[in-house]
């Protein structure tokens, strides 16, 4: 009998065993990212003389995880926030939307089709070489190249040429004038320059991002987290101030919140929803912007009912927006139309459009006169993972019971949600949209007939001549008018219902100074210190 | 005894490409894929097409499945279609994590559980009964993720403290490792204590009112002698296939706990798989996971045979 309790000591102590081996691995590679870790720490070390004493590394709690850092073909907004430190593209948006100098110091529009851009000669990759017009040429032709499957190729498109005058001047020639060229290249990582002998010995930078930005990458760990170090070498003075940015990976909310009062991490964006417990708190400061995006409901245009104009326009009068910007999001949401406030002087002001105001006769007058006096049924798809976007479902659903309509919810999950969106076999969705950085983006992208987002069917010759005007529209003024003129026929239209414009709600601890999420840029960590 | 074992190796193999088919399969016919997923809303057929010849999904469905199993038949596991990394490695260093987690979750369980199992049927139907019966409904029904949750709260409002983000090894830093785990190993082996003393209560009570323990009583051996040498060792079959089975559970489903406490481990990255629709990163876990449950069942079969003597091998 002793012999059998030796046996299974025996056994218990080889499972620990296997533990050890497994742990093993776990720790060479711990070790290993240690040691480039100190490598970084010695190098900051050495010009810590100007910050105070206070350790400058802000922590920083992330939802999810990088998926990939390579910036041509990367998407998720979890990897976007972090090679938005990494990487730089030519240009950038200033605080006013306005164009500003980034890796080009500047630019002239030689003519409608012609672009020239000066670049700095002062800019260094990560790993050490020198910046000069022959990357410009390579990134994006890598971009252009559709083995990449780069997400901004269609947007760069009709880039005829693309010739290295100097080491530090490039030109690029389009095949037609199009007026969106500069919003794409400012519109961030997408479109970032890249070295080529490190996509070229990797085969792509997801896993070794090297850029010109800010911030170097140091060390990612799956689903713990991803480490930046000051950028030495950076060309303007002074930036970064902080010695380490730590992203650390907290899918939890409540884990999130409870480490954030903790002081665990320095700042973390919160779900509306949670700004109320964090409210009174003297040690955390909550900044809240609005977000470049609107909620919508969109109909799918095949659909017997829904393709005609004048129920569509029944439910833009039978949905009361105020309602769901009161009840979902606490009264802090805009309404919006196809172009939210956000997006600076292009948006509309649609507060006292005829449609947006609640009037359920004249909605029951426009369905009786296209023949759905007595209703019908319609399915209505929400990705179940978006809590705002179901109970704002919930809500049009009981204002279009008002009407006779009777809309049936369908909580997809969001791989399937993505699918319906492709394929449009729902005969409404509620979702979120974009609306890019410029208006073409906003329009033509989403409602024009050959949009590649317009996946609902949705087609008026109209309206795609109007955006056919503003795409090749390089002056200013008269683009404006156009894109006035599209948001008040596809308001008008309502291929799509626009409801509200959210916002985004960012808590830091009261230690972070120098942080000031815009729209468009709601990361900007250049000028942040920790006191 | 070793025929036995290798007939049980054996069997094991059927088992195992037939969970490797299923999944490949459910993973295969469930709405939504990866290039959807990575693409989101900004993607054009065009890239779609690219996205999908780029990631070897343009082949027809058994051609991939080989692909897949004649890799891992020899120890390659590929790449996450998402992010490009390893993910043998991957799968291995999580491991670890939810095999430390599993492990303590169960020592605190057995610590727990099993004494005080004993102590109510020694006790039976007293007041020390009663109560433990009550304490361990709690533990049996209160799901750990809302006892997670109100823990995270307590701990963060009251004591103002939040265990230490990211994972370290135990071989690195043991303290930081047992401080960062010894909270969610708490949680998941209060969970677990309440149904293993309930089963070792009942079959301790079971044990007791045997013939053979009669027996030894009347002999006028010692109380402490028959409760520990006769009787516990046989109550503990039923409790070692309850064990046994938990232990393979919380290797596949420490997942809640591992959300909330932002612990990287297995359960997540089958999690964030099936949610990207990562095939290989799915598949490629969920055999290692079976090829583990498999293992432990195997392993719990021939510990009851250490344990009572009358279970033939053959």
């Amino acid at each position: 009998m002793k012999k059998r309790w030796l046996t299974l000591i025996a056994m218990l102590f080889m499972l620990s065993i296997f533990v050890v081996a497994c742990s093993n691995g776990d720790d060479e590679n711990g070790n290993g990212n240690e040691n480039e870790t100190d490598n970084n720490n010695g190098e900051t070390e050495e010009t810590e003389g100007s910050s105070d004493d206070v350790e400058q590394i802000l922590k920083v709690a992330a939802d999810q995880d990088p998926s990939g850092l390579d910036p041509h073909t990367s998407t998720a907004s979890s990897s976007h926030r972090i090679m938005g430190k990494i990487y730089e593209g030519l240009i950038t948006l200033d605080e006013n939307m306005e164009f500003a100098p980034r890796l080009a110091a500047d630019w002239d529009i030689v003519d409608e089709t012609t672009y020239v851009f000066q670049l700095r000669d002062d800019v260094v990759f990560h790993n050490g070489r020198e910046m000069t017009a022959d990357d410009v040429k390579y990134s994006f032709e890598r971009i252009l190249d559709p083995e990449t499957g780069a997400i901004g190729s269609s947007n760069l498109s009709l880039i005829e040429e693309i010739n290295v005058l100097g080491d530090y001047e490039v030109e690029i020639k389009l095949s037609q004038p199009f007026a969106p060229f500069l919003s794409y290249l400012a519109s961030g990582a997408n479109y970032a320059i890249v070295p080529k002998e490190v996509v070229e010995e990797h085969g792509d930078l997801n896993q070794n991002p090297v850029g010109t930005g800010p911030f170097v990458f140091s060390e990612m760990v799956p689903d713990t987290h991803v480490i930046l170090t000051k950028n030495e070498d950076y060309y303007l003075d002074g930036q970064p101030y902080l010695d380490e940015l730590h992203y650390l990976t907290m899918v939890d909310e409540s884990s999130r919140i409870a480490a954030i009062r903790t002081g665990e991490v320095d700042l973390t964006t919160v779900t509306p929803d949670s700004v109320s417990l964090l409210e009174g708190n003297d040690e955390l400061n909550i900044i809240s912007y609005d977000d470049l995006e609107y909620y919508y409901l969109g109909f799918n245009a095949t659909h017997e009912a829904l393709s005609d104009k004048r129920v569509r326009q029944a439910i833009s009068l039978a949905v009361d927006r105020e309602e769901i910007i009161d009840l979902v999001m606490a009264g802090e949401a805009k309404l919006s139309g196809p172009i939210p406030e956000s997006l600076g002087n292009w948006s509309i002001d649609v507060s006292n459009h005829e449609l947006y105001q609640p009037d359920i006769d004249r909605a029951q007058e426009l369905l009786e006169e296209a023949g759905f006096g007595s209703g019908f049924e319609m399915q209505m798809g929400v990705p179940s993972t978006e809590a705002a976007l179901v109970s704002a479902a919930q809500l049009i659903q009981q204002h279009l019971e008002l009407i006779g309509i009777d809309a049936e919810i369908v909580q997809l999950e969001w791989g399937e949600y993505i699918d319906a969106w492709n394929s449009n076999t729902y005969d409404s969705l509620v979702g979120k949209n974009g609306p890019g950085r410029d208006p073409d983006r906003s329009l033509n992208f989403f409602f024009s007939t050959t949009g590649s987002a317009n996946v609902w069917e949705y087609s008026n010759p109209e309206f795609d001549e109007i955006v056919a005007e503003g795409l090749v529209e390089v002056d200013e003024e008269k683009r404006h008018e156009i894109y006035t003129r599209a948001q008040e026929l596809i308001i008008e239209e309502s291929p799509n219902l626009f409801l509200l414009m959210p916002k985004s709600y960012i808590v830091v601890r009261g230690n972070v100074d120098g942080y000031n999420p815009l729209p468009h840029d709601s990361e900007n960590f250049r000028e942040t210190t920790i006191k | 005894m070793y025929k036995y074992v290798i007939r049980r190796v054996f069997y094991t193999i059927p088992v195992i490409f037939g969970i490797s088919i299923v999944v490949f399969v459910i993973m295969n016919v469930i709405p939504g894929d990866i290039t959807s997923i990575i693409l989101g809303t900004e993607g054009t057929p065009e890239l779609r097409e690219q996205l999908r010849e780029n990631l070897g999904l343009n082949l027809p469905l058994y051609q991939q499945y080989w692909n897949w199993i004649s890799g891992v038949v020899v120890g390659d596991f590929g790449e996450s279609l998402r992010t490009g990394a390893p993910i043998l490695p991957e799968i291995l260093s999580r491991f670890g994590l939810t095999l430390e987690l599993t492990l303590l979750a169960s020592l605190i369980a057995w610590v727990i559980g099993i004494p005080f199992g004993i102590i109510a049927a020694i006790y039976r139907n007293t007041k020390t009964d009663i109560g433990l019966r009550i304490v361990s409904l709690f533990g049996v029904s209160v799901p750990n993720f809302a006892l997670a949750t109100i823990i995270i709260l307590v701990l963060s409002l009251g004591f103002n403290y939040f265990p230490p983000v990211g994972y370290t090894s135990l071989f690195e830093d043991p303290l930081m490792n047992l401080e960062r785990l010894f909270i969610p190993a708490l949680i998941l082996g209060v969970s677990m204590a309440g149904s293993i003393m309930r089963m070792t209560r009942s079959s301790s009570l079971e044990v007791l009112e045997q013939d053979y323990v009669r027996t030894a009583r009347a002999k006028g051996i010692k109380e402490k002698v028959v409760i520990f040498r006769h009787a516990f060792r046989n109550a503990l079959i039923p409790v070692l296939t309850m064990i046994g089975m938990q232990i393979g559970f919380l290797l596949g489903g420490t997942v809640i706990v591992e959300q909330i406490f932002s612990l990287p481990g297995l359960g997540q990255y089958i999690l964030t798989g099936i949610m990207q629709r990562d095939l290989p990163v799915v598949q490629g876990s969920i055999l290692f996971v079976a090829v583990i449950f498999v293992t432990i069942n195997l392993l719990v079969d021939i510990l009851y045979a250490y344990l009572n003597p009358r279970i033939s091998y053959d």
